[in-house]
């Protein structure tokens, strides 16, 4: 077993950002720019629920049939956990991600500024316009947060910072079936882009991806996984010890955040090159026939004998696309596997014997 | 008694059932119990009375159904969806769809070429898709657990019944009696109920034909015509439906 990754925690590298004069961000999900806010002097972190959070204060705002990731959310910031933060941001993710952002601003009104961003669904040149618009807008909220005026080049520069960030996130994820490391502590690195400072991720990746090169493989029948996120992170135990390995990525946290690199000149149009350049995802609307070829070539690239679909109940982007993606799936030969879960319920036996299972047909 | 060479035991949430098969695979041994709650101590039991009713050997033993993990001195563990498909396929003689309603979860298997599990289904942390949900209802009725089936297809008027919740079903049931409606009718709108539940998760796994049905609600007469009505295929039945996991269970001992 090779060393495990020194990981600093959340608390940890927010206290210290603090400490050196930084402002903190807290950002819901999924597709935001980290470049704006890093270039105020901003750290942002991604509240990806959490689980373990009592999700009763949110429950009282939220209609039933909400995501466990939205009324852990809201739960999470309306119990005071969130107040190290000095912004949130809401990204129009989905319905219930905008029915968060109303009742932040509407009904709960935190001493926060709260911070709203529509990415739109498609590429179109009205699309990059809208969202440059968008993307100038929250600038200009920013402003007013911090009182400061980041120029054109230190807006440059900490996109630069974020692209080599995504860089080495691209190699740890393409060289996955290389590395002689378990699923949980790949993760734990993974998911630290959620709140490490781009360039300290980007360093700790590299450290990793050095040690695991060169451990030995676990045998282990290889995997694509797709969903939100893996959370609760249990599951990549029960995968680990079902003998499977994830591969192959299409996490909306993740590997559907492998943004493209842009050359335009104005920062703005670059931010939104960037953004709109993700993997085809049904949180913006992609085409179904897009995102089964992405699934397939993705499959064959990393080797994934099966697909598993792991998904928060009540997630309506992912939920109506899972029959047909599926369906095209097995129709290439991907065996897949669908299951739903609430990240702040304890994982359920019954989703063991589910992976066991499916792990079984792929030996 | 014939050579009995290996067993297999499913530990279900109802019950636990325990079968030996000879060299050729043919189901030569088996023994149902209530499912007891210290489930190890159950086990280590049957494991020892049915080697001493077999000859007192020791014999390989696979362990399936949710407490396979806890039976001792098991060779290995495995799902009781790769067991049903094999056992089922060795039964039937077929590739198929597979239905099997068990005390705690319904599944729908696509059983592929030599029992090989292609797709599956299980219903999601809930009782309104399994052989509970009629054994609660059934007992709200005051019918006899056997009897339901037949009783349900002595009409044909049907009482919708919610699918979603066992335990609303038994409310709805409850003010159906206080309203006059007759007990065969509100039993074959649960019959409907479940097997609508059912289909459902058969749509989800493109399913191929022949189905078949297996776990102990296989006996009822009323699911089985309604299932079938409602896939518009014929629904074959194995002849030990409630084994075929743990059958399944015994022929993997032979494939290691």
């Amino acid at each position: 077993m090779p060393a495990s990754v020194d990981l600093p925690s959340r608390t940890t590298v927010i206290e210290r950002f603090k400490g050196q004069g930084g402002r903190i961000a807290a950002v819901l999900p999924i597709h935001y720019p980290r470049a704006l806010f890093r270039a105020f002097g901003m750290l942002p972190i991604e509240v990806w629920g959490p689980p373990g959070v009592d999700k009763s204060t949110g429950d009282a705002h939220l209609q039933a049939y909400a995501c466990s990731t939205v009324r852990a959310g809201l739960s999470f910031i309306l119990s005071g956990a969130g107040e190290v933060a000095d912004a949130i941001l809401v990204p129009h993710t989905c319905d219930s991600l905008q029915a968060l952002a109303s009742v932040l601003l509407d009904f709960t009104k935190p001493h926060q500024m709260v911070l709203t961003l529509y990415v739109p669904k498609a590429e179109r040149a009205s699309d990059l316009e809208f969202l440059g618009k968008e993307l100038r807008r929250v600038f200009g909220r920013l402003v007013e947060l911090t009182g400061q005026r980041p120029t054109d080049a230190e807006l440059h520069a900490a996109m630069d910072r974020e692209q080599q960030a995504d860089e080495v996130l691209a190699r740890l994820l393409s060289e996955r079936g290389k590395l002689g490391v378990g699923n949980r502590e790949f993760y734990g690195v993974v998911r630290s882009r959620e709140y490490l400072p781009a360039e300290e991720f980007a360093s700790l990746a590299r450290a990793a991806l050095d040690k695991w090169a060169g451990a030995p493989l676990p045998k282990r029948t290889p995997i694509l996984a797709t969903g939100i996120m893996p959370e609760p992170m249990d599951v990549l135990d029960a995968l680990d010890e079902a003998g499977l390995s994830i591969v192959a990525d299409d996490f909306a946290g993740s590997g559907r955040r492998l943004y493209k690199a842009s050359t335009a000149h104005d920062p703005f149009d670059r931010m939104a090159k960037t953004l709109l350049s993700g993997s085809p995802d049904p949180t913006r609307g992609c085409g179904i026939q897009p995102r089964i070829d992405h699934l397939v070539d993705l499959a064959k690239r990393t080797g994934a004998r099966g697909a598993l679909f792991y998904e928060i109940k009540f997630c309506e982007p992912e939920a109506f696309y899972v029959p047909l993606v599926t369906r095209g799936l097995q129709a290439a030969g991907v065996p897949c596997l669908a299951v739903e879960v609430d990240i702040t319920d304890p994982m359920p036996d019954q989703l063991v014997t589910r992976i066991e299972a499916f792990a079984e047909s792929l030996s | 008694m014939a050579n009995v060479v290996a067993l297999g035991f499913d530990i279900g949430s109802s019950t636990a059932k325990l079968v030996g098969v000879t060299a050729d695979g043919k189901l030569a041994f088996h023994r149902i119990e209530p499912t007891e709650p210290r489930i190890e101590d159950q086990a280590t039991r049957m494991l020892a009375e049915a080697r001493a009713a077999l000859g007192g050997g020791a014999l390989p033993v696979v362990a399936t159904g949710y407490g396979r993990k806890l039976i001792p001195g098991a060779d290995r563990a495995v799902t009781e969806i790769t067991c049903h498909a094999r056992g089922v396929w060795e039964a039937m003689g077929t590739p198929g769809t597979l239905v099997d309603v068990g005390g705690q979860d319904s599944k729908v298997i696509v059983v592929g070429a030599e029992g090989r599990v292609a797709n599956f289904a299980m219903n999601d942390k809930c009782a309104a898709g399994t052989g509970r949900f009629l054994e609660v209802t059934a007992a709200r009725l005051r019918i006899p657990i056997d009897e339901i089936g037949a009783v349900s297809l002595s009409t044909k008027k049907s009482v919708p019944i919610s699918s979603t919740c066992t335990v609303f079903a038994e409310s709805e049931i409850i003010s159906l009696l206080a309203h006059g409606e007759h007990v065969e009718n509100i039993l074959h709108g649960l019959h409907r109920s479940l097997v609508s539940r059912l289909v459902a998760m058969v749509r989800g796994v493109q399913p191929r034909a022949p189905y078949m049905l297996s776990g102990g609600v296989a006996r009822n007469g009323a699911l089985r015509a309604f299932l079938a009505e409602s896939l518009g295929s014929e629904v074959l039945v194995p002849a030990e439906p409630q084994l075929m996991g743990a059958y399944g269970a015994a022929l993997l001992v032979r494939q290691g």
